[in-house]
């Protein structure tokens, strides 16, 4: 089974052999599960937005061509899914305090469960505090593997603009990193 | 730029002496591919410890709602729908075993038919039966009292197309001896496509002396002129020296000799 490409199973699940989709579904349920936690900190929701970018995979499966990457696909279907869930949730997201703490206490729980060494700890609370553009560059770039070409594809943009995005999002976390650092 | 002042701005860069124009100069070049994001200090660093960062694992909750979906999404797909039924890659299978199916159906039932040669001896034997029929009704309307009933049997022998020996032997015998004019009349016409036949032949010249009816003997004698009977002309000159035969009926008689001769 590790021989099939992405690609290949994902042109098998458009030929109706949905079973192929579990596959998919085993080898990225953890990158895209991070990549929404990484952007909303909220472990149920990333978990629904996981299950909707299948659900839309599936929906549209006859879509997919074959001639791009999988992943690339896949991140793209997983940015509109993000989109759509926070434009049709605006007036909620004016979070209560309520559900802020809420959010920081998984946000220590999840912490001191998967980041162990102190180092990324820090990394990982500078990144809740970089503004939601530079947090989706930096996550994509994590998890396409700094493929900044497909990012490109990903975001409509050039591989040099999404370098020049990398570039700026590493600054201001290396900035909010060294502040946190400072206070610790 | 020169490689040499590229270097320049990324030692700027590296020492956090940069300016803002300098930084945008960087920037641009990094956009270009000229300056890579390793080559800057402290974002290569950063860059690789957020991918070691290990991605949180979800819970089992989404492995069962996904399973679930599946699931479902799997016995929807197996629902009936015509637009799927027709869809070319499942059709071609369906099409080509339907069409071996209709073949193979068409080849058993080739096989299997009733045999014809059968079928044609069945309807033979229909055909004669109602033949038959038809003989033994002409028959016994021939033993009938009524002269038309009479009349009725000999242009049912019309019908017959190809009468049995027994129907022209019948017809000679109503021609022989019938009282009536118009019977004996109509059972010759019946008789004239038999004429061919020796026996019936035959039997034709020697009812020539028999006949005492003029009109009979006329209509005679005009069929031996058809049949070129040259032996009927010793029976013809029998009527022509009875003495009772008419004037007329003898003159024609005579004509009709000289056409035979």
């Amino acid at each position: 089974m590790e021989a099939l490409t992405d690609n290949a199973l994902m042109l098998k699940v458009k030929d109706n052999d949905l079973d192929k989709l579990g596959l998919l579904f085993e080898r990225y349920k953890r990158p895209l599960y991070g990549f929404f936690y990484g952007m909303n900190k909220d472990a149920d929701l990333s978990e629904d937005l996981v299950q909707n970018v299948f659900l839309r995979i599936l929906k549209y499966r006859y879509l997919f061509r074959g001639e791009g990457d999988f992943r690339t696909w896949m991140y793209h279907i997983a940015r509109n899914v993000n989109h759509d869930h926070f434009r049709k949730n605006k007036l909620k997201a004016k979070d209560s305090l309520e559900q802020w703490q809420e959010r920081l206490g998984s946000d220590e729980n999840r912490s001191t469960e998967y980041q162990k060494d102190e180092e990324l700890q820090l990394l990982s609370m500078a990144m809740d505090r970089l503004p939601d553009d530079k947090r989706e560059i930096l996550l994509l770039s994590k998890f396409q593997d700094k493929k900044y070409k497909e990012i490109g594809e990903i975001l409509g943009c050039s591989e040099g603009a999404v370098k020049v995005k990398v570039f700026r999002a590493l600054q201001d976390l290396k900035a909010v990193y060294k502040e946190l650092e400072k206070h610790m | 730029m020169s490689t040499e002042k590229i270097q320049e701005l990324i030692e700027k860069y590296n020492a956090q002496q940069a300016d803002p124009t300098e930084m945008k100069l960087i920037e641009k070049l990094i956009e270009e591919g000229l300056i890579d994001i390793a080559e800057l200090q402290g974002l290569q660093e950063m860059e690789d410890q957020l991918v070691r960062m290990d991605p949180p694992q979800p819970s089992l909750k989404l492995d069962d709602t996904f399973y679930h979906m599946l699931a479902e999404e799997k016995r929807k797909g197996r629902g009936f729908s015509w637009k799927a039924f027709f869809a070319w890659p499942e059709f071609a299978p369906r099409l080509a075993f339907a069409s071996v199916t209709l073949l193979l159906g068409l080849t058993a039932g080739f096989f299997l038919r009733a045999p014809q040669p059968q079928k044609d001896q069945e309807i033979g034997v229909l055909t004669k039966e109602v033949s038959d029929l038809k003989e033994m009704m002409m028959l016994s309307l021939l033993e009938k009292e009524s002269a038309t009933d009479r009349l009725k049997a000999v242009s049912l022998s019309e019908d017959m197309g190809q009468a049995s020996q027994k129907v022209t032997s019948a017809l000679l015998q109503t021609l022989n001896h019938d009282d009536n004019v118009n019977v004996r009349l109509a059972a010759l016409d019946a008789l004239k496509p038999y004429s061919k036949d020796s026996k019936v032949r035959e039997e034709l010249i020697r009812s020539i002396s028999k006949q005492d009816s003029p009109l009979v003997q006329i209509s005679l004698a005009e069929l031996m002129v058809e049949m070129q009977a040259k032996s009927s002309v010793k029976e013809l000159e029998k009527i022509l020296h009875n003495e009772n035969t008419p004037t007329d009926v003898k003159k024609k008689i005579r004509e009709s000799i000289a056409v035979i001769i």
